[in-house]
């Protein structure tokens, strides 16, 4: 299959300025998306994998200030004014809380047909919306479309979502923490509709979740963030089968044995680093138990382990070299 | 070390009245780790404040270490209050913003009447003990991470030198990396000071990992009670096999190949149970006669709890 790269980002930084001072929330991120394949981003809280995205698509806010080598969708160069006309139609985003994504006073019909309308949909719009209302499957759709938010249950409610991102059939889906609120049993029913939907159309999705359960099951590539850097980068299969980076190594043994044998677990012990005032080194030097003295003063580059793989730490450059 | 038998507690609310858990039987022996699992809204929580009478019961008992503490009053109850002690779900809510950490732990004490002039070097014992040091005694809770919250909420129950503690959701709003931790911590307490714990948790890998023995709640009741192992590798009850085939597994190959079997339709509620089975409406094998048989935990062998007569 031929490869053909639809999102690029490279060397993104994303900066807040905050009362207590400048928080460097990306620091110099590089990734490709390809057409039909799905990007799971894993990392810890705080490493920067929503403001990446949110810078990505020019809804940071006031707060927030961005600066980039290059950015292209399909071959175009994305710049804010750009990003506004494809927002919502080829790029769609679902956020971690549908409840904040929904106006409680509107019926979902209502703001369902009010998304496609924003995006001159050229058709039958009511329906469209019953299409996709009973595509991600609350039926009977023509009824359920007169209900408000809060009728809806947390699962059913994501599946709005859902139906509200692929209206426009979207080339790409950004999904921040999708299924982070729900059971595990509604979790895997979102996840089997996304991966029918991609079926279906071939759409992309970046998935951000800090389940590597979830990154496991449903990603093509990964990337491992920290401290608004990323350690890692590889096929699935690459950052499962061998992690290279220490962080990535300390998440994988810090999860109980798949078998169920009850060896004693392995976490990463201190806690993330401070973003108002990272370590002048690799940001994960004060929980690594692999740190040498270099670690502590220089930020390693990335190491290329194959095509795909590469991770960023001086404990590979070191034994290289 | 406890009992509860056929414990019910239902919530009078406007839209009806709310069945949140409905006859829930369970043992929980000394030293050893129950795992409660189940669905957001099955009745884990109430389960959990139930037994430790913040909230009446409606009806069944508790037996704790055999004394039945089910209709005692306050001051009865004083000396069971210090023998189990409840972890809270939410780590940033449960903590007092206004008081420090080191009172937050001294607190139990001052309720439990443990001596004043022992107070300090306690506190500090249990900041070290949860893996915190004794300088962080004077910070407030937001000046904390997660993780270190959730450390002052374990150092809070222990302060009362409990026998069991109830731990709800000790580690769902933390980090993976920092998970390890907790779970490890509460583990190396277990066994340094014998207690006996009720763990509630939504993550079925880490559940499986720490427990001895797991339950498993649907709607209020409880539909299944095995051993750790022998829950997960041999499900009985339909609901735990489709719980379990939903767990995502962090192995690409694996997760390929294994099968997930969905569960149809959506949780009904709990202001209007189903009859009979209270799984029937979903269950992927239920028989017309699930509607009208009395869900009761049949032992299949091998002390393996099941509350579905057809498997
Ligand atoms: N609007 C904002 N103003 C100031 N700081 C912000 C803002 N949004 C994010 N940050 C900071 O930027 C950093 C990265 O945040 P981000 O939301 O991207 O993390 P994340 O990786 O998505 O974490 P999580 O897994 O918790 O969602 C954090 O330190 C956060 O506090
Ligand atoms: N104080 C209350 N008043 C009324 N209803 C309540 C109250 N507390 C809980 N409930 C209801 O009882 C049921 C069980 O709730 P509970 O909090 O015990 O569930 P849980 O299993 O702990 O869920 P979660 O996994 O989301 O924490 C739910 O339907 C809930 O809405
Ligand atoms: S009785 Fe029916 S619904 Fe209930 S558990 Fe058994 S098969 Fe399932
Ligand atoms: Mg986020
Ligand atoms: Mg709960």
């Amino acid at each position: 299959m031929m490869t053909e790269e639809i999102l690029r980002v490279e060397n993104l930084r994303t900066t807040f300025t905050t009362s207590a001072g400048e928080v460097k929330a990306v620091e110099g991120v590089s990734f490709t998306v390809n057409r039909g394949e799905v990007l799971g981003i894993a990392g810890e809280s705080g490493s920067g994998k929503s403001a990446t995205m949110l810078s990505i698509m020019g809804l940071l806010g006031d707060a927030g200030r961005i600066s980039y080598d290059s950015l292209s969708f399909m071959g175009e160069n994305l710049t804010p004014e750009s990003v506004k006309s494809i927002r919502g139609d080829k790029i769609a985003m679902i956020f971690q809380d549908p409840m904040t994504s929904l106006n409680p006073v509107l019926s979902v019909g209502y703001q369902l047909e009010e998304a496609l309308r924003r995006h001159k949909w050229q058709g039958n719009i009511h329906g469209r919306v019953a299409e996709m209302m009973t595509r991600v499957g609350i039926v009977p759709a023509d009824e359920r479309m007169r209900q408000y938010p809060h009728e809806f249950s947390g699962g059913q409610r994501q599946r709005l979502m859902i139906a509200m991102s692929i209206l426009c059939s979207p080339e790409l889906l950004i999904a921040d923490e999708p299924t982070t609120a729900l059971d595990v049993t509604v979790q895997a029913q979102i996840l089997g509709l996304l991966r029918e939907i991609r079926k279906d159309t071939g759409m992309s999705m970046i998935l951000i979740t800090h389940d590597l359960g979830v990154i496991a099951g449903e990603s093509d590539r990964v990337i491992v963030m920290y401290g608004g850097r990323i350690m890692e980068e590889g096929t699935s299969r690459e950052i499962f089968g061998s992690p290279s980076h220490p962080y990535t190594r300390g998440l994988l043994h810090s999860l109980p044995k798949a078998d169920g044998k009850r060896e004693r677990l392995i976490p990463i012990e201190g806690q993330p680093p401070d973003l108002l005032n990272p370590p002048e080194g690799c940001p994960f030097v004060k929980r690594c138990n692999e740190a040498m003295r270099i670690c502590l003063r220089r930020k390693p580059e990335a190491l290329t382990l194959s095509e795909t793989h590469k991770y960023s730490c001086w404990k590979g450059a070191e034994e290289s070299c | 070390m406890l009992t509860v038998e056929g414990l019910t507690k239902y919530f009078h609310t406007q839209s009806g009245t709310v069945h949140s858990v409905d006859g829930v039987s369970l043992t929980v022996s000394r030293g050893e780790t129950l795992g409660l699992v189940g669905e957001s809204g099955c009745g884990k929580t109430t389960t959990g404040r139930t037994i430790i009478r913040l909230y009446e019961p409606d009806k069944g008992c508790i037996i704790f270490d055999g004394h039945d503490i089910t209709h005692m009053n306050q001051r009865e109850l004083l000396p069971f209050r210090k023998r189990i002690q409840m972890i809270f779900q939410d780590p940033y809510a449960s903590l007092n913003p206004r008081m420090t950490a080191g009172d937050i732990i001294r607190e139990p004490m001052i309720v439990h009447h443990v001596p004043k002039d022992e107070h300090t070097d306690r506190v500090n014992h249990l900041l070290k003990l949860v893996g915190l040091n004794t300088e962080q005694a004077g910070r407030y809770p937001h000046e904390f991470s997660g993780g270190q919250r959730q450390r002052i909420g374990i150092a809070r129950a222990l302060a009362a030198e409990p026998e069991m503690i109830i731990c709800d959701e000790p580690i769902s709003a933390l980090d993976v990396s920092i998970q390890a931790q907790i779970v490890n911590m509460l583990e190396d307490l277990q066994k340094s000071l014998g207690l006996t714990y009720l763990f509630i948790a939504h993550d079925l890998s880490m559940v499986r990992h720490i427990s001895t023995r797991v339950a498993v709640m649907y709607l209020g009741s409880i539909v299944e009670i095995a051993g750790s192992d022998e829950l997960y590798t041999n499900p009985l009850h339909p609901y735990t096999v489709s719980l379990l085939s939903s767990v995502p597994i962090p192995d690409p190959e694996k997760s390929s190949q294994r099968k997930i079997i969905p569960l149809k339709g959506e949780i009904p509620s709990a202001i209007n149970p189903p009859s009979g089975c209270k799984f029937h409406t979903r269950c992927p094998n239920a028989k017309p006669e699930c509607k009208t048989i009395t869900q009761i935990l049949q032992d299949k062998g091998n002390n393996h709890l099941c509350a579905c007569p057809f498997v």
